[in-house]
């Protein structure tokens, strides 16, 4: 086991340089620099100024290594656009991406167990079609679009749902607030791994239900329900932690969307700010941290999944 | 069983549903009381919208727009934008220009103090200008407005010196135009741009307001400045929201979380108009529109070519469609904003393509072999036109696209990011057509933008050069003089609109759109009633 | 001996093969909602494909209608805020974005069918190297580059259809990986191999049509997913520019118009939407039809 995890390890320090190498040289050596970003009235001298004060003068390889010095010591940097260190500016964001995809798990996860677990027992049947044809709309729809239409119904027409922000926090903070700037965005987020999850559990549930075992337990006169529950459902969870894995890039990515739609301040927004505004340390820092944050949550699942599977375990 | 299912999740949607509704409901029985508690004249809150996390510092080469609404509001200038659009004072309570014009000295306010309680003397002037603006290693904001501007001094406490290398009558127009002052006393041996500290987290300055509480992404909240030189304000807060998206600020100033702001997009604009409870303004502003052509090109030299495409196109009904109407035909560059200097009596270039056709052939460009693209010496008038993706420019050039096409020049759309354009046609000069707009000081001084000096490098884009125009702008900016300048500016827009340096649009105006229970706000654009937000109070 | 051994085991593939593409057809046509989508998707791409040539009026031009006019026979979407026919945009942008999608899925189609066939057929070294990276593809929340790289590099069409086309292969190339495992143990690979034959030949004669159906089922899902990616940096103004008109920039330029003209974001967003839902069911259709188990079904 800590031997498989040392591997993964090894292989997401490569990955990690692979990305900021790549994009580092993507982002120096495209047109149009941080200096195209001041008012388009600045003078010459102006520009100038600024070239040499954030030292873009220096070659791009020169200034790659002395980025990698730095940000093995932790050190990523000084925004250009605000001169405040680039971990600061991520630090504010990071927890509201969090927030928002860790409740979009949690919301996925309950909600596409549930489904998933009906259209398996109601094989065949009405519910079943309803559940399945409604995964595949929700995979198809264009997720901003939808979000637009949310807004539409519930902000203008209704005026049930705040249509932008992350709510009031700190001394203001109150719970039903925070709900309520979530619920939309939140929403929207899931539809883009709740259809997966509703299929996984959905093929992993009917692929229990048929074992043996089961028969065993129904045979022996356990309640249907205990069947369903103690045997049925816990052995088509653990297929379902591994997809957990899976996921989260595509739900990160999701966030981008999700955020920019509902003015929500995560990373998301941050990573548009910063390439808009070519700032160059904090798009590094921002591909840095996210690169990290999937290498750990990915770890974690590996973890967990050994921990729950026993045949992982016996293998180690 | 499978019925308990059933009835469990629909219990649990409904419980969502129930918990999101009880929730909304709530909010506007809230939102209600704050509003009949806002009864007095003074007291009450007033939120803005910015679309991106602010500097606290106008001279900060990234302090843009979201930054100047805030910094014009804590802050103080020399001058600021009068009622009637002549510069009014501000920190300095007179000024005058010496006989050659070369000296500029301005009488400060005795009875300014800083946020923090340290006095304001002529010392933090002489520190702003000399450290901060003119220290050309820094590239601070606005500077190139000072390029004449050889060194400030102060003489006492309370008095200072601005000395020129040539005279520049618009001196005291620059200096209301995020031009504030900030402290000596805490930037002194600092890096000025380094100082995070007070740039991003504590800003001390001498304005009506001062900080309250930042959240990063989210809001500034600004409160009362009891010791504030003039009258104290009449609101308790200023609260700037941070909301990037245009509709959300729609959404948020009809259900009342907005209180005023110049609405960029306009297409809104007929569902604003028709809410209750909100006004809808349109603001002369000193901006204005402008399609040019690369001039290093021998093409675009021909200036029959240039007022071909001025006629060419209809612009009165892209202003109609695309600004809903707020705007006018622009002839020449001084805007009607500036109303002492703005004439209209120039040659006009009404909407005519059969004029622009024959123009096009004067100029020798006919279509020969009818492919419907005008071609001389057997090639098409090709014209790559190159645009920044920003507000209206896109939806703009492709209409103005489309009429240029319609009198036969083969014109590509090229639309690209704003920094990228920034690069190619203004840094690099290496464009064929572009469109975009100034906004500049209210001072009728266009020098920087259609001067020889500046057709090689600086904001004269489109490589401009008459050596009339140049004796014109030179003369201009140098007079102190009003009825002097008067007419050197109207024989300057004469030769504006017979020559087209730029084909000139519009003067946009701004839509100002405000809720109706806030009062006192001048009749000016909104950037400038800023600095005179202590006025503003609540209405019943 | 050998020789004609392996001659009678290809005749057999080759009758299975033939056998199987009937079945899959049949297959289809059980699953009806599959079936409707296939003949939906014809009628879409002739729409659009032939659509532009038959209506009158260009997609660009300024009509006499005005902006934001209301739906008439001579504009039957009405005209948009510059005031050109919607239903001429409806029809080429339906054509530009199909052929983003068609382009993008076939650039993946060939990355992912190389790196996946060539992973599992050559094994060692190879196979170690590609997988890594293709998981490490499927590591990153790739949106992230996408937004960077389309901001810094710029939005011509090509990079559009190259930025998704290198997003979208990793599931192809895994797919295609898993059948390959599979196939080149079969015997008539094999002797193919013993025979001599280079390792192009074996995979393009023996190997790749053997996994044909499962690239064209990666194929028709991918599609889908390329139109959605498509429009969703449309939404970040990072697609195919204006005045060229897609569904997905269309979409994005209604958006201020929510206000004021709320159906110029529903036309196109539907058609997106029944589209994608289209290519999905086909997709899983064919998936199904191609499943050992759904004779047991």
């Amino acid at each position: 086991m800590i031997r498989f995890l040392l591997n993964r390890f090894g292989q997401s320090i490569i990955l990690l340089f692979i990305v900021t190498v790549i994009t580092f040289f993507l982002i120096n050596l495209a047109p149009g620099g941080p200096t195209g970003v001041m008012r388009m009235d600045a003078s010459p001298d102006e520009r100038q100024a600024v070239i040499e004060r954030l030292g873009l003068d220096q070659p791009v390889i020169v200034r790659y290594f002395e980025w990698v010095g730095n940000a093995v010591t932790g050190d990523l940097g000084t925004s250009f656009n605000s001169s405040e260190a680039v971990v600061e500016r991520i630090a504010e964001r990071l927890p509201y991406t969090m927030e928002l995809t860790v409740f979009t798990i949690i919301f996925s996860v309950i909600a596409g167990i549930i489904l998933g677990v009906i259209s398996a027992l109601k094989r065949g049947k009405a519910a079943d079609h309803v559940i399945n044809f409604s995964s595949v709309i929700g995979l198809s729809v264009p997720s901003f679009w939808l979000g637009l239409m949310l807004i539409l119904l519930f902000s203008v027409e209704l005026g049930w749902l705040p249509s932008s922000g992350v709510g009031p926090r700190g001394a203001d903070f109150d719970f039903g607030g925070w709900m309520a700037h979530l619920a939309m965005p939140v929403l929207i987020l899931s539809t883009t791994v709740l259809p997966n999850i509703v299929r996984f559990t959905r093929s992993s549930m009917l692929e229990v239900i048929s074992q043996n075992y089961i028969r065993t337990a129904r045979s022996k006169g356990a309640k249907e329900f205990v069947v369903l529950y103690v045997h049925a459902l816990r052995n088509a969870m653990i297929p379902i932690i591994s997809i957990i894995g899976v996921l989260i890039p595509r739900l990160l990515s999701g966030a981008v969307i999700t955020e920019a739609i509902f003015g929500w301040t995560g990373i998301g927004t941050l990573i548009i700010e910063a390439a808009n505004g070519r700032d160059y340390p904090l798009i590094m820092g921002i591909t840095v941290v996210i690169t990290l944050v999937v290498i750990i949550s990915n770890l974690l699942v590996d973890i967990i999944y050994s921990q729950v599977d026993p045949r992982v375990k016996n293998m180690a | 069983m499978n019925k308990k299912w059933w009835v469990f999740l629909s219990a649990a949607l409904m419980a969502l549903f129930l918990a999101a509704c009880s929730y909304g409901g709530e909010e506007e029985a809230e939102g209600e009381a704050t509003a009949s508690s806002e009864e007095a004249v003074s007291g009450g809150k007033v939120s803005i919208p910015i679309v991106a996390d602010p500097t606290f510092n106008p001279w900060h080469p990234s302090a843009y727009a979201e930054s100047n609404v805030i910094n014009r509001v804590i802050f103080d200038g020399l001058t600021k934008p009068g009622k009637d659009l002549v510069p009014a004072p501000d920190l300095a309570e007179s000024w005058e220009t010496s006989e050659d014009g070369l000296t500029w000295t301005f009488q400060l306010r005795d009875d300014v103090t800083w946020h923090d309680g340290e006095p304001f003397t002529s010392e933090d002037v002489v520190f702003t200008f000399n450290d901060i603006t003119l220290n050309e290693e820094l590239g601070a904001n606005s500077a190139s407005y000072f390029g004449q501007v050889e060194s400030v001094e102060a003489d006492g406490d309370y008095t200072v010196m601005f000395n020129l290398s040539s005279p520049v009558a618009a001196l005291p127009a620059y200096l209301s135009f995020n031009t504030e002052i900030i402290p000596e006393h805490i930037f002194q041996g600092e890096d000025p741009w380094d100082l995070t500290s007070f740039n991003k987290e504590n800003p001390v300055g001498t304005g009506p307001f001062k900080l309250k509480s930042y959240t990063s992404g989210q809001s500034v909240v600004l409160e009362r400045n009891e010791e504030y030189f003039g009258d104290a304000a009449n609101l308790d807060e200023v609260e700037y929201k941070i909301l990037p998206d245009a509709n959300t600020h729609v959404a948020q100033l009809l259900s009342g979380e907005l209180s005023i702001f110049a609405l960029d997009d306009t297409s809104a604009v007929e569902r604003i108009e028709s809410a209750d409870g909100v006004d809808v303004d349109g603001r002369d502003t000193n901006r204005f529109f402008w399609l040019i052509v690369n001039q290093q090109e021998e093409r675009f030299q021909d200036v029959k070519v240039r007022q071909a495409m001025e006629h060419a196109l209809d612009r009165q009904n892209i202003i109609d469609t695309v600004l809903q109407g707020y705007g006018t035909i622009a002839d020449a560059g001084i805007t009607p904003a500036l109303s002492e200097y703005y004439t209209d009596d120039v040659k006009q270039y009404p909407f005519d393509p059969e004029e622009a056709k024959k123009l096009l052939a004067e100029a020798g460009w006919e279509d020969t072999n009818g492919d419907g693209f005008v071609d001389k010496d057997g090639e098409n008038f090709e014209i790559i036109f190159d645009i920044g993706i920003q507000g209206d420019l896109e939806a703009i050039a492709q209409l103005v696209q489309q009429y240029l096409i319609d009198v036969g020049l083969d014109v590509q759309l090229n639309t690209m990011d704003w920094n990228t354009m920034i690069d190619k046609v203004v840094i690099q000069r290496d464009y064929a057509m572009t469109l975009n707009w100034w906004r500049y000081p209210p001072d009728p001084d266009l020098k920087a933008y259609m001067h020889s000096d500046f057709a090689e490098q600086g904001n004269n884009i489109p490589a401009y050069q008459n050596e009339e125009m140049d004796k014109l702008l030179d003369a201009g900016a140098e007079t102190s003089d009003v009825e002097e300048r008067k007419e050197i500016y109207t024989e300057a827009q004469k030769l504006m609109a017979e020559e087209l340096p730029y084909m000139f649009l519009w003067y946009p105006q701004e839509v100002q759109v405000k809720r109706s229970d806030i009062d006192g706000v001048p009749e000016l654009a909104f950037g400038d009633t800023l600095h005179y937000i202590q006025e503003w109070y609540m209405a019943e | 001996m050998l020789g004609a051994s392996i001659k009678e085991d290809m005749e057999e593939q080759h009758r299975k093969k033939e056998k199987r593409r009937f079945v899959l057809l049949t297959r289809l046509k059980q699953n009806k909602v599959a079936f409707l989508s296939l003949w939906f998707l014809v009628v879409v791409h002739a729409v659009v494909f032939i659509g532009p040539v038959l209506w009158p009026i260009t997609p660009d031009e300024l009509t006499d209608a005005g902006a934001l006019a209301g739906w008439t026979l001579q504009h039957p979407f009405g005209t948009d805020d510059l005031g050109r026919d919607v239903f001429a945009r409806m029809l080429h942008g339906g054509r530009v974005t199909l052929l983003v999608g068609l382009c993008a899925m076939l650039f993946s189609l060939i990355i992912g069918t190389i790196i996946g066939a060539c992973a599992g057929f050559f094994g060692k070294v190879v196979e170690a190297v590609l997988m890594r990276i293709t998981e490490a593809m499927m590591a990153i929340p790739n949106f992230f580059f996408v937004l960077v790289a389309l901001t810094v590099l710029g939005t011509t069409p090509f990079m559009v259809v190259l930025v998704i086309a290198l997003t979208g292969w990793v599931e192809i190339a895994r797919v295609v990986y898993g059948e390959t495992l599979k196939w080149k143990e079969y015997e008539f690979v094999e002797a193919a191999n013993a025979a001599g034959a280079s390792a192009k030949r074996i995979l393009l004669k023996y190997v790749v049509p053997q996994i044909l159906p499962s690239i064209i089922v990666s194929g028709t899902l991918a599609i889908a997913w390329a139109i959605l990616t498509e429009s969703a940096i449309s939404y970040l103004g990072l697609g195919i520019q204006p005045p060229t008109p897609t569904w997905g920039n269309m979409l994005q330029n209604s958006q201020q118009y929510i206000w004021t003209a709320p159906i110029l974001g529903v036309l196109p967003g539907v058609a997106i939407t029944i589209v994608v839902l289209a290519y999905n069911f086909l997709g899983d259709g064919l998936r199904d039809a191609l499943d050992p188990r759904f004779a047991k079904k």
